[in-house]
């Protein structure tokens, strides 16, 4: 300890709860349950941990101030809990409170858990509570903004500008459903043909029901801890974050400049390259998990992270290129959109997925491995938080 | 509060949330909708424009405002048609668009709504549009565009 901005953080440990409709499990089961995994995953037990860190999205759950609730039924009462809340990027933004602390000198082992059961509500209820993600009396108490809708105003301006299609944007949905049908984690695990998610019904025009990821339950956790504390552990199965950018922009759409990207993803990123070293990440980088929350997010990610250009989003999925033997596969899990996105959970989850993969734990899902790094990109509201972590080992 | 043995669920009490909204610092902009016109605020320190309006300067700090009138063409910037409806809005009963449109350097939010009562159409990205005020059925003022092409 002490080491101050020396110290090299470390993840030791994950864990990740099947999602879906987790009626069977209260949001205290369901985090013990992801806790329980990342503390055997890391070879620790729960007197090791020094701090929690709880991230969720709130509002949906009965539980309104859940951080204590966890703590106390995970046995960390006393250790924190710090609560985090940055909408669809909370489990990014808990990771960085746990990652600083350790920075900081201040904890060496430290626990993030990221956590929503949005169906603890009904789906005009839900719909009401995302609705009200940007600024709610300039918009949602005017014009009944939903979640779905904030990303199709996106997608019109995207595909006005560039030419994107339905199809295109359908064939993110196939490859991430081809994906998680092959993840025992995933909410939907099985495949979908394009016809289908083509002429599904709109929920947001230009937005139809195959563009958009489910209403989930799920939680997530990841333990850190820093390089010291690795060695006095003698533990060699770490994945080290190497860089990590985060960036924001308005809450009011009308404050925007422009629609048919999001400038806190071009932000983010850059400053995680800059800090990991990455000036190429198409070669530098092996497998990535994008916040494809709607199949245009994820399209507007490829460019956004400098994947492609500018405009030419649609024709990287079209093209495979980030696929299984792609330029960069993407959402080799499933994505959101497939596995599922419990708001607060995600951003845990996608550290998860890639530390898994970086461990060649992923079993059917494993991508090539050449640099060992892996990226992580979450967004929070409509661009309104935007993070990346490059991670490696 | 039944409980469920088939579900393995129970119900939770009645939960109202209803807030008050305070509007005292921009009251000239929903006095503005009753009128029929929209407010901007302009800061008399630096000049930034605000749209929705604001009391004070995020820029340089000044609360020194001023109210500026958004008239005139407006260009829709982007637009959706939302099909699955949020708490509080089913009185729309039929699916509503919502866009954004830019008024110069101001760009405000507003419902896209067709000539023809009662019907719906769908905008384009870079419509020409004129924008008034009105009330839904639930009585809150808010911004119409209509088409001017």
């Amino acid at each position: 300890m002490g080491m101050g901005s020396e110290t090299r953080v470390g993840i030791i440990g994950v864990g990740c709860t099947k999602f879906g409709v987790r009626d069977d499990a209260t949001i205290q089961e369901i985090a013990f349950e992801a806790v329980r995994e990342a503390l055997q995953d890391a070879g620790v037990t729960r007197e090791d941990i020094q701090l929690s860190v709880v991230g969720t999205a709130g509002t949906r759950s009965y539980e309104l101030m859940p951080a204590v609730p966890i703590n106390e039924y995970c046995g960390f009462a006393g250790k924190g809990p710090i609560r985090v809340e940055a909408a669809c990027a909370t489990g990014s933004a808990a990771v960085y409170t746990a990652y600083t602390s350790i920075r900081a000198g201040i904890a060496d082992l430290a626990v993030a858990i990221g956590f929503e059961k949005m169906n603890e509500v009904d789906t005009p209820t839900s719909l009401a509570v995302g609705g009200r993600s940007g600024s709610y009396l300039w918009e949602f108490h005017q014009y009944g903004t939903t979640f779905p809708g904030y990303y199709a105003m996106l997608a019109a301006a995207h595909m006005a500008r560039y030419g994107t299609t339905d199809k295109q944007m359908a064939m993110v949905a196939v490859k991430n459903h081809r994906n998680a049908a092959k993840n025992p984690k995933a909410q939907f695990r099985k495949e979908i043909t394009l016809e289908k998610a083509v002429g599904s019904r709109y929920v947001a025009y230009p937005l139809r029901l195959f563009d958009c990821s489910p209403i989930s339950d799920g939680a997530a956790a990841a333990v850190l801890a820093s390089e010291e504390k690795i060695k006095e552990l003698g533990i060699d199965n770490v994945v080290w974050i190497e860089g990590v950018g985060y960036s924001s922009d308005t809450a009011n759409m009308p404050k925007r400049a422009d629609y048919a990207g999001l400038k806190a993803s071009v932000e983010a990123s850059q400053m995680a390259y800059r800090m990991a070293g990455i000036d190429d990440p198409l070669k530098q980088i092996d497998v990535a998990a994008l916040h494809d929350c709607f199949t245009i997010a994820e399209i507007m990610a490829y460019e956004d992270l400098g994947f492609c250009r500018k405009g030419e989003g649609g024709k990287f999925i079209e093209e495979g290129e980030s696929d299984f033997g792609g330029k960069l596969p993407v959402n080799t899990f499933g994505g959101l959109k497939a596995k599922g996105h419990p708001l607060g959970a995600t951003g845990v989850a996608m550290i998860y997925e890639i530390v898994k993969q970086l461990r060649e734990e992923a079993g059917d899902l494993q991508a090539e491995l050449k640099n060992y790094k892996g990226l992580t990109h979450n967004i929070g509201g409509t661009g309104h938080f935007g993070w990346v972590y490059i991670l490696g080992v | 509060m039944s409980r469920s043995e088939e579900t393995g669920v129970m119900e939770s009490r009645t939960f109202v949330l209803r807030h008050k909204l305070p509007i005292a610092r921009v009251e000239k902009y929903w006095k503005g909708l009753e009128e029929g016109k929209i407010y901007g605020t302009q800061c008399k320190a630096c000049g930034a424009k605000f749209s929705p309006p604001q009391a004070d300067c995020s820029y340089c700090y000044s609360s020194d405002m001023e109210w500026v009138e958004i008239s005139g063409e407006g260009v829709i910037e982007c637009f959706t048609q939302l099909y699955s409806f949020p708490q509080g809005f089913e009185f729309a009963g039929k699916p509503y668009v919502i866009a954004v449109a830019s008024f110069g350097d101001f760009r405000i939010m507003g419902w896209f709504v067709s000539e023809k009562e009662g019907e719906v159409s769908l905008p384009q990205v870079g419509m020409k549009v004129k924008a008034e005020t009105g009330q839904d059925e639930t009585g809150v003022w808010k911004v119409y565009f209509r088409s001017v092409e």
